[in-house]
């Protein structure tokens, strides 16, 4: 029989092999004495490794008062460095509070400047709304001026609504994002810092 | 009347991580075995064994606020002992035998097999077993002395599963390729 099991002898020696795995390494071995003699050369070699004994461990007392005596002074928790780790969790709780609120003020914004145009809501309602102006106040005067004409004047008028609409909200919006990136490059490397060495290289 | 109190281990642990140094010392005596063989097992010297599981201990107390419940104890403890030996050894620096040329191997006269001693054969496994890589090594170590499924021993090291396997089975192919003389006596006597 040439199709081998050899590569999954080890685990189905450890006995980590389930449903139909298991099944063909069980059925293989049943006709197949290359593995099978692959098998005993694994049950060989753990009965060879059990034979190394490890040294008689002092008392595990003794070890311990050792260890005890060798401990440094932990850092104890002051009221002040409590309160500066309640701050520090509380930075992007904050955060997303100013997000969510800059996101639902401009939805608002936007669902009564639409009401208003549509007449939907009445005049003294649409008093308290301070929508930004659709003209482009800067523009329009230079253009009664006849400083801006035809294409650059079209230009400068979008450019000018962009300005005073959209683009703030998108800085706000960019900076709360930027904040909370910087929030999490801190707590990443305090937390790394925290955590035990790495682990042993392959 | 003797009223025998069981605090589990995760109690144990919490009072630890708040700073109770007597509540460590207690989980010290429950591991301290535990972690002296599998240090022991990846370097092959008593004293560097001892000296690597004190500073197991140490560096746990020190990091214990980042330990967390979902792996148990025992398993984040070896993680790191196999650091503090590996680190304990390139302090010491200590070479382990990396070739088989280095096991002192009986030179193929035939009857001489056979004289070779338990110790002497024992000291030629364990030699064996040093010269494995380090990652290699720490996967068999848990695999076999400490008898750990290879999900456990991902989680311990960090590595998936399939990087367990795939050194396991080299681990073992190397030791098989190097004990293949003595393994020949050995499954005759166990298997």
């Amino acid at each position: 029989m040439s199709n081998h099991v050899t590569e999954w002898l080890n685990a189905y020696y450890d006995g980590e092999l389930k449903g139909k795995r298991l099944q063909q390494v069980e059925e293989h071995l049943t006709t197949c004495e290359a593995c099978q003699a692959e098998l005993e050369s694994l049950q060989g070699l753990s009965a060879l490794l059990q034979e190394v004994p490890v040294p008689e461990f002092p008392s595990p007392e003794r070890f311990a008062t050792q260890v005890n005596l060798l401990l440094p002074q932990k850092r104890t928790t002051t009221p002040g460095t409590h309160l500066f780790e309640v701050g520090w969790w509380m930075i992007p709780v904050g955060l997303l509070a100013v997000w969510v609120f800059i996101s639902i003020a401009v939805l608002l914004g936007d669902a009564m400047s639409t009401a208003k145009n549509f007449g939907i809501l009445d005049s003294t309602t649409a008093s308290f709304i301070s929508a930004p102006s659709d003209t482009a106040d800067v523009t329009s005067t230079l253009g009664q001026f006849g400083m801006l004409q035809g294409n650059s004047l079209q230009w400068a008028e979008t450019t000018e609504n962009f300005t005073r609409g959209l683009f703030p909200q998108i800085v706000l919006q960019v900076s709360v994002a930027l904040l909370y990136l910087t929030w999490f490059a801190i707590w990443w490397t305090r937390h790394t810092r925290q955590m035990s060495e790495p682990l042993l290289e392959g | 009347m003797v009223v025998v109190l069981e605090v589990s281990e995760t109690e144990v642990i919490r009072s630890a991580q708040s700073g109770d140094r007597n509540a460590f010392s207690e989980l010290v005596r429950i591991h301290a075995r535990g972690v002296f063989n599998v240090v022991y097992r990846m370097c092959g010297d008593e004293l560097i064994a001892e000296d690597a599981a004190q500073e197991t201990f140490i560096r746990a107390w020190q990091n214990l606020s980042s330990y967390r419940p979902q792996m148990p104890l025992r398993n984040w403890l070896y993680r790191i002992a196999f650091n503090a030996g590996m680190d304990m050894l390139r302090k010491e620096k200590r070479i382990l035998p990396n070739a088989i040329e280095d096991l002192n191997l009986t030179d193929g006269q035939p009857g001489l097999e056979s004289q070779v001693s338990q110790q002497e054969r024992t000291q030629l496994v364990q030699k064996a077993i040093l010269s494995l890589p380090d990652a290699s090594r720490a996967v068999l170590v848990l695999r076999e002395y400490e008898d750990m499924s290879y999900q456990e021993i991902s989680a311990t090291l960090d590595i998936p599963v399939g990087t367990v396997m795939s050194r396991l089975n080299y681990a073992r192919k190397l030791l098989k390729d190097k004990l293949e003389q003595k393994l020949s006596k050995v499954e005759a006597e166990y298997v």
